[in-house]
């Protein structure tokens, strides 16, 4: 009895702070429509803040809390809002929830940057009062920090709650989701209370972290902490990110339960530590499967900024082979280790394809692309290979039996949530990333299911060989690279064939509206089931080319914060298109790599200025995140840059000559050792990038010479009368060449023969 | 800027119009939909803005509400000009905008819909009075989340709002859309008594017969231009050619 009082107080104190960090994220997405990922980044921050003031600084607690909840936090939020999240209005629900990802590995970025987890002694949060205030009531010893979790968790609640309700600012607050244009026509400012609101989200934040850190009992991890707020994700979603009371009942549940498995799971049992971590993922779950059905969407056209074009068949083969053919060239000139990080970013981009196919194809997200290439690896590796030591090969069929497993897996994951809207599915993806990792990538015990001995993730790590198909054996680097360098073309041009099928113009139907599919008598559900499938599928070969590159791979290799950041990076190249995922692979592992290098290269050369060198090593990582937190400036990606400026070029046939011709040149000095491959990096930048932007301007400014400024269509019949070739070229363009028109008298007899 | 145009203009502003577009062009992105609209509402007079849909009715009263800059020209209330003025703070000096649609929050109650628009000035419970002694039908309602009342409530709802902020200016987009003629027909002698309580009021409209009844003056917009301005009895007879495009 003593027992279960004491769990019970601890749990209600957990759920209590779980319920805080839930409000916050409830009053940001009331007031803005936009789901901070980022909250447990800012719960995070402001540990690590308060820790400094407190014990690094040796601040006394009111100041250090005044500091951190009373100026920080507020300030944070409102700058958040300003700077990055009001570039969000009119952005699709895939920017929407990407943004804020980048603002949580970038903060995560910063936090391990700023207190460097392998630097010092491990880093000691206390309680309020200090680790031995307690109240005894009777037989039971309560500490004063629960007591004050759980209080303030049932004020704010009560707070939150009259604001909303008694308030005409919080009433406002709900006013600006329905509609910000209207409330600004009543007198009020939109933009103001979406900044006050964000305000207030932060400080609830930073509280549920102070609130929360000590309770836990581990040692402060940047991590760990981010993550907490999967659990408030939970409750969240048990209010359906609206109802406060439901949140709270919810947040409850999930501190009572997380406290009971640690009380009352025998010890005996391996699993239960890891299953006490997963448990706030099983509740989304349970939640996201008892959520009643979403309204469908399509009662209003959305303008979306973003813009995406598909290729042509002829252009897919095209781009493939001009692939391929870089890739030869490259290989010719690039040392071992550099091949290596090119076939790690080309398996990369493969599992990058999955995230175009879902999202840029079909509107839906998935946020762990890599846990699904560890559910791939995991079966390749227990069914997959042949042979053993130097001769173990992965066998065609281990590859495709794990594709499929990792298709049915992504259908156990997506059903539920494909009921609902975008944001739900990415959350229950998410989940299931958290889920991985925590249960399934840290499970090195032997376990007895039906009988079969079997041991998950042996070791901590599994080994993966290169694949033989057939009579091609993959097991030297170039052949390696040759196989994953066709994987993504293949890959890429049968997407490319489905988007120009039926089944792909159904995937843009749906995308656009849902509600308009749905009356057009297409199963949303079975295409969104059957897409997240074929996408499940492509990460889970891509997941498994990349253990075989890395060789033997360990439970970090498909950390969820990868996973975002493989997300956020394809956004920014171009969710829409192929290339967004080459570039995604690209950029994740050669380009953030190469600078790596580089700078730490210099960092060597130049000692004087090493300190400026390292910082900039460490600046690399907030790097990512810090370009996809600008994804609200520019939605549709730089591939979308890119392929523009690209038609530019096209238009000049000298241009291309030159850029291909310099690059050839280039290309042949490193081949025979004349240029160094620096040389070579640095020359074919300034020849892709400066080149056609010089080009591009004197071409233009030739080109405007002359001739007069065209009418957009339009405006033809307004700023200018129609002409004969104006309805020649509307004739031509709405393909109505040779059709008879009546003449103008004619239609308007009609017209009178009708209404007479 | 606005502020010295105020003061030049100040002799003058006794008798210039409440509202007055000088040459207004406006574009959405690239776009430019209004090529130079030059209009004005005198004080307490009714001015009805025709035209077929996609003309540039509603994109001219997104531009008097401030909720679109225009690219180029003058827009002025009262003889000041506000170009460049926030939607919010026009609302807060005397400017009432009914959108197109229904101009509810939907997820909110009546109630809490009514207390949203006394951030012009007037108290809540003013607001209520007059808008349940008006529509009796609101207060029966007061507690009932506006998006799950009947069109013609919403609008009720929305005209409430036009009613007791005691505006100086009053826009009205599409008031009759989607809803039954006899429903707009009462709205439409609500708009009537407003305006003789000396609310200026520029009113866009489709269906142009039952406005012409209470307009002093009606435009006629095509194609982002006013091709024509008159008196009703005026314009009657060019009606059926602007809507027919000839």
């Amino acid at each position: 009895m003593q027992t279960f009082l004491q769990y019970t107080i601890l749990g209600l104190a957990i759920g209590g702070s779980y319920f805080i960090a839930a409000s916050g994220l409830v009053v940001t997405y009331t007031t803005s429509g936009i789901f901070n990922f980022a909250q447990g980044a800012i719960a995070m921050l402001a540990v690590f803040t308060y820790w400094q003031f407190r014990w690094g600084w040796n601040w006394p607690a009111p100041l250090a809390l005044l500091m951190v909840l009373g100026v920080l936090a507020p300030l944070l939020g409102a700058a958040l809002y300003q700077v990055v999240m009001k570039n969000l209005r009119g952005t699709s629900e895939v920017t929407k929830i990407i943004v804020p990802i980048g603002v949580m590995l970038g903060f995560q970025a910063l936090a391990t940057w700023v207190w460097n987890p392998t630097s010092s002694t491990p880093r000691q949060f206390q309680k309020f009062f200090g680790p031995n205030a307690f109240v005894h009531f009777g037989s039971i010893k309560v500490s004063w920090h629960e007591i004050i979790a759980f209080v303030i968790a049932i004020a704010i609640a009560v707070g939150i709650r009259l604001l909303f309700v008694r308030t005409r600012s919080g009433v406002a607050m709900r006013a600006v989701v329905d509609d910000p244009e209207l409330l600004q026509l009543n007198g009020g400012r939109p933009e103001r209370l979406a900044m006050i609101s964000w305000a207030g989200g932060s400080f609830l934040a930073a509280l549920a972290g102070i609130l929360i850190q000590p309770m836990i009992g581990s040692a402060m991890s940047a991590g760990q902490l981010t993550l907490l707020v999967i659990d408030a994700f939970a409750a969240a979603m048990f209010g359906r990110l609206r109802s406060l009371p439901r949140t709270l009942a919810g947040a409850l549940v999930i501190g009572l339960t997380t406290t009971y498995v640690i009380a009352y799971f025998p010890s005996k049992w391996t699993w239960s530590s890891s299953f006490r971590n997963s448990l706030p993922m099983i509740f989304l779950f349970i939640v996201l499967i008892v959520l009643p059905q979403d309204r469908l969407r399509g009662a209003t056209v959305l303008r979306l900024r973003e813009r995406f074009r598909m290729p042509s068949i002829r252009t897919a083969w095209i781009a493939g082979l001009v692939l391929m053919v870089v890739v030869f060239c490259l290989k010719v000139i690039m040392e071992r280790t550099a091949v290596n990080t090119l076939t790690l970013a080309l398996t990369f981009a493969i599992i990058a394809l999955s995230l175009v196919l879902l999202t840029g194809f079909a509107g839906e997200i998935n946020l762990a692309a890599l846990s699904f290439g560890a559910i791939a690896v995991i079966v390749v590796y227990h069914f997959g290979t042949t042979g053993s030591g130097t001769d173990a090969r992965t066998t065609l069929w281990g590859i495709l039996l794990a594709a499929v497993v990792t298709a049915l897996v992504g259908a156990v994951i997506a059903l539920p949530a494909l009921r609902l809207r975008g944001l739900y599915l990415a959350l229950a993806t998410m989940a299931f990333g958290v889920f991985v990792s925590r249960m399934v990538l840290t499970e090195r015990n032997e376990r007895d299911i039906f009988g079969l001995k079997f041991t998950i993730f042996t070791a901590g790590q599994l080994t993966i060989p290169k694949p033989k198909i057939g009579p091609f054996d993959f097991n030297s680097p170039d052949a390696f690279l040759f196989l994953c360098a066709g994987l993504f073309v293949i890959i890429g041009i049968g997407m490319v064939y489905l988007r120009h099928s039926g089944y792909g113009r159904r995937l843009a139907a749906m995308k656009d509206s849902p509600a308009a599919s749905a009356t057009l008598g297409m199963s949303v559900v079975r295409l969104k089931l059957s897409i997240f499938m074929m996408s499940a599928a492509i990460a889970g070969i891509g997941g498994v080319m990349m253990a075989a590159q890395i060789g033997t791979v360990n439970s970090d290799r498909f950390d969820i914060l990868l996973s975002l950041s493989l997300m956020m990076i394809t956004v920014v190249g171009g969710i829409g298109y192929i290339s967004g995922a080459l570039f995604a692979g690209l950029f994740l592992i050669a380009f953030v790599q190469m600078l790596d290098l580089t700078l730490k290269k210099f960092a060597v050369d130049y000692s004087s200025l090493e300190a400026i060198f390292l910082f900039f090593v460490s600046a690399v990582t907030v790097l990512p995140a810090t370009i996809g937190i600008t994804m609200g400036k520019n939605p549709s990606g730089a591939v979308s840059d890119i392929v523009n400026g690209l038609d530019q070029i096209k238009q000049s046939k000298s241009l291309v000559i030159t850029l291909v011709g310099l690059e050839a040149a280039i290309w042949a000095l490193t081949a025979t050792d004349v240029i160094t491959n620096w040389h070579f990096v640095i020359l074919t930048m300034i020849n892709l990038f400066i080149v056609p932007v010089i080009g591009g301007k004197v071409l233009l400014a030739r080109a405007m010479r002359g001739v007069p400024k065209p009418v957009p269509p339009e405006l033809i019949g307004i700023d200018r009368p129609f002409t004969s070739d104006d309805l020649a070229e509307m004739d031509r363009a709405l393909d109505l060449e040779g059709v008879v028109v009546p003449s103008a008298g004619t239609v308007r007899e009609g017209a009178t023969g009708v209404s007479a | 800027m606005s502020e010295t145009n105020y003061h030049e203009d100040h002799g003058a502003l006794a008798d210039a119009p409440l509202i007055e577009l000088v040459d207004v062009r406006a574009a959405y992105g690239t776009i430019e939909v209004l090529h130079g609209i030059s209009l004005s509402v005198p004080q307490g007079s009714v001015v009805a803005l025709l035209g077929p849909n996609g003309a540039g009715k509603s994109t001219i009263l997104k531009v008097v509400s401030g909720l679109l800059q225009p690219t180029a020209g003058e827009v002025r209330l009262a003889g000041r000009v506000v170009n460049g003025a926030p939607a919010d703070e026009l609302a807060r000096l005397g400017l009432c905008t009914i959108p197109e649609g229904r101009g509810v929050f939907p997820n909110l109650t009546v109630r809490e819909n009514l207390w949203m628009a006394t951030m012009a000035g007037v108290p809540l419970a003013d607001v209520e009075e007059i808008a349940y002694a008006r529509f009796p039908r609101l207060g029966e309602r007061r507690k009932q989340l506006a998006g799950t009342m009947s069109g013609g409530e919403q609008q009720m709802l929305s005209m409430a709002r036009a009613l007791s902020v005691n505006p100086s200016v009053l826009l009205l987009d599409e008031l009759s859309m989607g809803l039954a003629p006899l429903v707009v027909a009462n709205l439409y002698e609500i708009v009537a008594q407003v305006s003789q309580e000396g609310v200026s009021i520029l009113v866009s409209e489709q269906f142009a017969r039952t406005v012409l009844g209470i307009a002093q003056y009606a435009a006629i917009v095509l194609h982002g231009t006013i091709t024509r301005v008159g008196t009703p009895a005026e314009l009657e007879d060019e009606l059926s050619a602007a809507y027919l495009g000839s």
